[in-house]
Parts: C-alpha cells; structure tokens; sequence
C-alpha cells in the first residue's frame, strides 16, 4: 500500500513535470504560443534576404541599423483576414507616427507570383502605406520557402482558392534580429516594445 | 414508537457536524437576509455596492447550505439501505468548505456582486466594481462544489445500481410498471435515485457553462452564446434548487413513520410521482425564461404546461400520505414532527404562488416584482430549511421523543409565523408591483419592507433557538 | 489473438496517416483512439502487483493529456520525431496502462474518471468551436470549427453509453449470478 502510493506520487511529479516542460511551465498550449516564446527566448539573427518592395527597389531585410523593423505577412487577393489586418497595420502606424518612433513598417507577400507590383501597389494604396514610413514587399521565388521557415509561417491552401496562414505583426531589432511575435491589435504590446528596442 | 431493523447503520457523526454547519450558516445569511430588507425600509444603511455583494453572499450562501443540508440528510438516510464509503463524504465536504471559501472571498474580498446565478455577461462586465479575478474565483468555488457533489452522487448511485437492478429498478420504474410488489425499492431509494439522475444532469450542464464563462473572462476573446448561456444556467440553477428539497423531503419518508408507527409505503402511485418528477423538473426550467421573447413560442408553453405537472404530482402525493398517515395516528407534535410537516406544508403551498408565476400572462407582469422572492422564500424558508431543521432536532432526539417545551413550542412559533409573515409580506408586496432586487426603495414601499423586516427578525429568533439547542445538545452529547 | 488484433488496428491507424495531415478529425478522433485501443487489447489479459496501479493510471492520464494540447497535434506534423513518439506513446503510454490499471480501480473512482472524461471533451468542444484564432497552425478554421463539433458528438455518445449498463443494471446481474447472492 505505502509502496503504490509512493510510486503513483513519483508518477505524478514525473508527469506533472512533463506536462509543465511540455507546456513551457503551463504557458504554451498552441504551436503558434510555442514559435512566439522561443522567438522571443532566442532571438535568431535575420539572413539577409532582398525584398523587392512595390515601387520596384530591392530592400535588404531587416537592414535598418537605427529603427526597429515590422513585418506582417500577407497576401494581397485574401479577401478576409488580411484586409482586415491590414486595417490593423494602418492603425499601428498612425499610433506610431504619433508617438514620432522610427519604424519601418512592411506588409510582405508569400505568394511573389500572384501578387505583382502592381498588386502590391494597389494593397498599399488600399491601406494608405505611403512607400517610406510602411512599405508592400515580395521575397524573390528562392528564398521564400527559406524566410517562411525561418519566421515559422505556416501557410496552407484553404478550398477557395487562397490561404490561411498564421497572421501577426513581427519585430526586427535595429540589430537585426528577430525578437517578438504579436496579435495584429495588440497596439499597446507593440508600441512598448518598439520603444524598449529602439531605446 | 416503531422499532424497525435497517441493513446498514449510517454515517452519525459526520452528518451532525454538517447539520451543524448548516445550521450556522443558514443563521448568518438569515441576518444577511435581515439587512436587505432593512436596508430597502430604510432603517439601516448600506451602500448599493456592498448590498448587491450581501444580496450574492445570501444567494450563494443559503442555495448552498441548503443543498449542503439536503445532501447530508439523502447520505444519511441512504446509508441506511447501501452500504456508503464514509471516506468519499469527507472528501466531499473538503470540496465543499474550499468552494465556499473560494465564494466568499470572491464576494467580501474581490467585491463580486454579480448574483448567484452568475449570469452572463454580468460577471465580466462589471464596470470596474470587481475585478475578473473575483469572478474567476466566484466560478471556480461553485465547480468545486460540483465536483463535491458529483462523488457523492457516485457512490451513492453505484450502490443503489448494485442492490436494486440498475438505476431503472432504484428509480423504482421497473416497480411502476409491473406493480410486482417485490420490485419495489423504499421510497428513500426511489427519491435519491430521482435526485441522482436528474440533479446530475442539472450539474453537467451548470459545469459547462461555468468552465465557458471561466475561459471568456480570462481570454474575452472566446464569445459565449448569452442565449446559450442563460438557458444552461437556468436549467442548473432550477434543477439544483428544486434537488435540495427532494433531498430534504427523505427526511419526512424516514422519521415521520417513527411518530405513526407506520412504515411510509412504496405506491405504485408514489413510484410514478417520482418518475413524473425526474422528467419534468427538467423541461420545466423554461419559466425561468418567460421574459425572453427570442425564446421559442414552444419551450414557453412547454415552461407553462409543464409548471402546472411538475412538482404537482409529488407534493399531491406525499401531502395527501402524510395526512393519511397522521390521520388517527395519535402523533405526538415535538420539535421534530412540527417543523417535518411544516416543511411538507411549505413545500406545497409556495407551490402555488409559483404556479401562478408559472403562466406567462402573470409571468409578464410579476416576474420582476417580490412575489418571485415570495414564492421561493415559501418553499424554501418554510419547505427545506424547516425540514433541514427538524431532521437536526431528530439527530439529537433524547428518551423524551414527543414531548415538546415550552420555549421548543415558542420556537416553532416563532419560527413558523415569523416565516409566513416574511413571506406573505413578499407576495403582497409583489402583488403591489414592488420590484426585485433593487438596493434602494421609494418611500411609498418602505412601509411593507419594515413588516417583512420585522418578520425576518421573529423568524431569525426563532431559528436561532432552534439552532442553538441542536449544538447544546450536539456538545452535550458529545461529553456523554 | 488480441496481439493480431491489436496489430491490426496499429496498421489501421498507420494507414489513416495519409490523412491526417488534411484533417484535423481522422487525426485526432480516428487515429489518436486507434493507436490508444490497439495498446488497450495488450493490456486487456494482463495483470500486475498492486503497487503499479497508480502509477500505470497516472502515466496513462498524462499522456493522454499531452495528446490533447494543439501543440502536440501540430508539431506531430511538423517533424518526424513526433511522428514516431506518437506511434509510440499513444498505444504503450496511454492504451496499455490504461487496460493494466482500469481492472483494479475502485468503482467510484472509474466514474469520476469518466466523467472527467466527458467534461474534459465537452469543454475541448467548447475550445475548437469558439476560438477566435486558429489553434493549429497546420489546418483550416473550418477543420478546427469541425473537430469541436466531434468533440461535442464524443461527449455526448460517451455518456449515453456509459450510462445505459448504469441504467439496466445487467452488469449486476452478471455479478450476482457469479456472486451466486441476491442483496435485496
């Protein structure tokens, strides 16, 4: 009897143990909780992959020694989620022109073949985004299975013909690495921690 | 007296500790009850805020001791017949005591005063006077009691599975219809068997929607249907209301016969009582929700309908057996026996007022008026807690079983009349168009609130003796 | 035999792996309770000293409660490690001590497993149904939304045949002929 209940409380440390690493100390229940904490913990370097942006130039990634970088990954004939975001990213940046902080701000395709300049240039229209503060980009063919690897975007058909995808906003430090993943109206989380790392 | 020889003995000493803190607590939201109504006649003054979180503890409290109370006896009386797991109910009553800690904290230090019914979204959205912790923890307490509840009932219904054929038997429907005599299960069996069943049911659903309003004020992101919801805590709430005193009425089964001499008798018409009961305690919730008129026309005729055979059937049965039973028996009135068929007089007549509630016509007029409070203060006021207390009287009965003395006589009449007054005052003032649960009363209304308050407080004497004779008797028995 | 079976319904769910990566309820409601049952016939006929049983049921609660966080489900996509931990685990850390242990518990205890166990995929139901972001990255709302519809029809199936014997009390009859006794 003292022997089972002795062993049964050693399972139950062990699983609870288990279940707590399993679950970064019960606080990551989702795949998309778990990309988000260990971004955060390790903060990778960005590769230097060149965008090409909707006025045509090549833009290094998170090349911006002295303002923080935010990405959002879209694309441009999603008729829900990303119009909607979209919305979203325009609202950050006014509350970011607001607060006067130095940001680049980019809306980037997955889908480089359907989404030409054109495209892009329409989207940002769309939404305001002037070219300098906050700017629509593509990644060249090549390096997009690459980049969504690396900021761990999982994109899958969906049965009409666009896709869903894991949306948020995703910030690149003035050093170039990439270190927070957030809600696309989580304004307040963003712009704190835009102040912390520009500081 | 009758002597009758039972199976098992039952679990004594942990249900008078219980019907103790039952009785305590019963008394405290009594005077919780006392300052309400005081506050609304004006002779005392609360601040709004603080009157809705005594109006929440005063829910809480007095569904849950009465409850608390209506489990303890159904234990009690079930260990008679079944062998019961003395462990299982003290695991319960841990469950129990942690739930309402976690309650009153909410309440008295998170400030929650959002009602016992939880109602959403009233829990999250409280304009700044509680915290959503305070709501979480609110939510949390009533799922411990469930998780209470749900062991008992377990132990108790495998038992009862194990020795009467299955629940079809315990509920005593095999019984009902063959007639075989044989098949009949005794009426304790039949009534906790009902209760098992359907009050588990009642739980599920009321867990489902605490867990659901648990995760929305935590993470509001995830929208709770209010429509949904409403209609889940209704169906809980009504279930596990009306569970208490079917609990409770067990004790009227097993002690009144000890007064007549005649063992209360397993009917066929009895038996289909009970099934009536176990159906329509459940389809009936839906007079909780006369008012919502984006409910469908159907489940407001079947809340009707169903109002008039609920709990109709039962009461018409055990009221017309316990007056045949009485009837030339030569009972003897003493505290016990007084307060047990005062109970089943309670239970039966705020059955009427609640009929009337019951018919969306009046329901449209009255629902949100005192005769609400009216009806259910009837029943259980003068139904469960007077049952509750008499089966208490019967724990700590000595050699002078049917006798009563003067200040027990003064006692049941105080408790008693002070009751009915309380409660006639309620329905006179609804009847009057006063309204429910509001902290501030016009001068026009106070009139009738200072009566009903003055019957409070004679009620509240009455059931202060009451209890303090159980726990001096409790004490001195304890030292024999 | 139970050994044949038990492969059998392992290869089943192996075959089931060309689905699963498109939806969300042939992996969780079809292949997760195969792989679980296949374990569960290995354990069926065997038995072990008492002081196992806690800690057999305890392994089995907690890996069944790793299987049910998304997170599981997805990186069991994601990446070939957890694809073979799943084939493990879910029929010999979950299905097999389950069986070893369930035959010993007392009956009290098997009911408040059970009815955790209804809960617990009722309020998953809840969860898939009413979330407001996609939980799994690797499916689609609609799929998310459709599994917590499946959750809901698990719950409800599971209590209804959980409590019919309850009602009809033939499993005691059963023991009453063993027992060779009548109680009443």
């Amino acid at each position: 009897m003292r022997k089972g209940l002795f062993l049964t409380m050693a399972a139950v440390l062990f699983g609870s143990a288990g279940l707590a690493w399993s679950t970064d100390g019960l606080r990551v229940f989702t795949a998309e909780g778990a990309r988000r904490m260990e971004i955060a913990r390790e903060q990778p370097q960005v590769p230097g992959m060149v965008l090409q942006t909707m006025s045509g130039d090549l833009e290094k990634l998170g090349n911006q020694p002295d303002k923080v970088t935010l990405i959002e990954f879209i694309y441009t004939t999603c008729p829900t989620i990303c119009q909607s975001s979209g919305g979203e990213f325009a609202h950050l940046r006014d509350l970011l022109v607001e607060k006067d902080l130095p940001v680049r701000m980019m809306s980037v395709s997955f889908d480089p073949v359907a989404d030409t300049l054109e495209a892009l240039a329409d989207y940002g229209a769309l939404h305001e985004a002037d070219g300098q503060y906050w700017t629509v980009a593509r990644p060249q063919l090549p390096d997009l299975t690459e980049m969504l690897d690396f900021f761990r975007v999982t994109v899958i058909p969906d049965n009409w013909g666009g896709y869903q995808h894991n949306i948020a906003v995703l910030l690149i430090n003035p050093e170039g690495r990439f270190s927070g993943v957030f809600n696309t109206d989580a304004y307040k989380e963003i712009t704190e921690a835009v102040e912390r790392a520009s500081r | 007296m009758m002597e009758q020889t039972y199976p098992y003995k039952p679990q004594a000493g942990a249900v008078k500790l219980t019907m103790l803190l039952g009785g305590v607590v019963f008394l405290l939201m009594m005077v919780f009850g006392l300052a309400l109504r005081a506050t609304q006649g004006g002779l005392f003054e609360i601040d709004p805020a603080i009157f809705y979180q005594i109006m929440t503890a005063h829910g809480a409290g007095m569904v849950g001791s009465a409850a608390l109370t209506g489990a303890a006896i159904m234990w009690y009386f079930v260990g008679r017949y079944v062998n019961l797991n003395a462990a299982i109910y003290w695991v319960f009553l841990g469950l129990f005591l942690i739930g309402v800690a976690l309650i009153l904290g909410s309440i008295f230090y998170g400030e929650f005063g959002g009602g016992w019914t939880f109602l959403f979204p009233l829990p999250a959205i409280s304009g700044g006077a509680w915290d959503v912790e305070a709501a979480v923890a609110f939510c949390f307490g009533y799922l411990f009691i469930g998780v209470g509840f749900l062991l008992i009932y377990l132990d108790m219904g495998y038992r009862i599975a194990i020795n009467y054929d299955g629940f079809l038997g315990g509920l005593g429907w095999r019984f009902a219809w063959s007639g075989n005599q044989e098949l009949a299960p005794p009426p304790t069996i039949i009534a906790a068997a009902s209760v098992i069943v359907f009050n588990s049911i009642g739980i599920v659903f009321g867990a489902m929607v605490l867990v659901a309003s648990i995760i929305n004020l935590l993470f509001p992101s995830f929208v709770v249907d209010p429509l949904m919801a409403k209609n889940a805590i209704y169906f809980f709430g009504h279930v596990f209301i009306n569970a208490t005193i079917y609990m409770a009425v067990v004790a009227v089964y097993e002690i009144i016969p000890e007064y007549t001499g005649k063992p209360w008798k397993t009917t066929r018409v009895f038996a289909l009582a009970w099934v009536a009961i176990v159906i329509f305690v459940q389809a009936v919730y839906f007079h909780h929700l006369l008012q919502d008129a984006v409910m469908p026309d159907w489940a407001l005729a079947l809340g009707q309908i169903v109002s008039y055979a609920s709990g109709i059937p039962l009461m018409a049965v055990t009221t017309f057996s316990l007056c045949v039973y009485v009837k030339g028996s030569g009972l003897k009135w003493d505290l016990t026996s007084s307060l047990l068929v005062l109970g089943v007089a309670g239970w039966t007549l705020g059955s009427i007022p609640a009929t009337i509630d019951g018919m969306v016509a009046v329901n449209r007029l009255m629902h949100n008026t005192q005769w609400v409070p009216g009806h259910f203060h009837t029943y259980l006021l003068l139904g469960e807690v007077a049952m509750a207390f008499g089966f208490s009287a019967w724990l700590v009965r000595g050699k002078e079983q049917g006798i009563r003395s003067g200040l027990e006589r003064f006692a049941f009449l105080s408790y008693a009349l002070g009751g009915a007054g309380f409660v006639l005052v309620f329905l006179w003032s609804g009847a009057s168009s006063i309204p429910r649960r509001w902290a501030i009363h016009l001068e026009s209304w106070q009139f009738q609130d200072r009566i009903g308050t003055f019957f409070a407080a004679v009620a509240i004497l009455g059931s202060l003796l009451i209890v303090s004779r159980y726990t001096l008797r409790l004490m001195r028995k304890g030292e024999e | 035999m139970t050994i044949v079976l038990a492969a059998g319904l392992f290869a089943l769910a192996a075959i089931t792996q060309i689905w699963v990566a498109a939806d969300p309820v042939i992996h969780v409601l079809v292949q997760f309770p195969l792989l679980g049952l296949s374990g569960y016939l290995l354990g069926r006929d065997r038995f072990i000293p008492g002081h196992w049983v806690g800690p057999a049921l305890t392994l089995a609660i907690f890996f069944f409660l790793f299987w049910m966080l998304p997170r599981s489900v997805d990186e069991a996509l994601a990446n070939w490690q957890m694809h073979v931990v799943k084939f493990i685990t879910l029929p010999l850390g979950t299905g097999l001590p389950l069986a070893l242990s369930w035959k010993y518990l007392p009956p009290v205890l098997k009911g408040f497993l059970k009815a955790q166990c209804i809960t617990m995929f009722g309020v998953l139901g809840f969860l898939y149904t009413h979330a407001p972001v996609r939980i799994c990255n690797s499916y689609l709302v609609d799929d998310q939304i459709r599994l917590g519809y499946g959750f809901f029809y698990v719950a409800c199936g599971l209590s209804i045949f959980w409590t019919i014997p309850v009602f009809t009390g033939r499993q005691t009859q059963v023991r009453r002929a063993l027992q060779g006794t009548h109680l009443s």
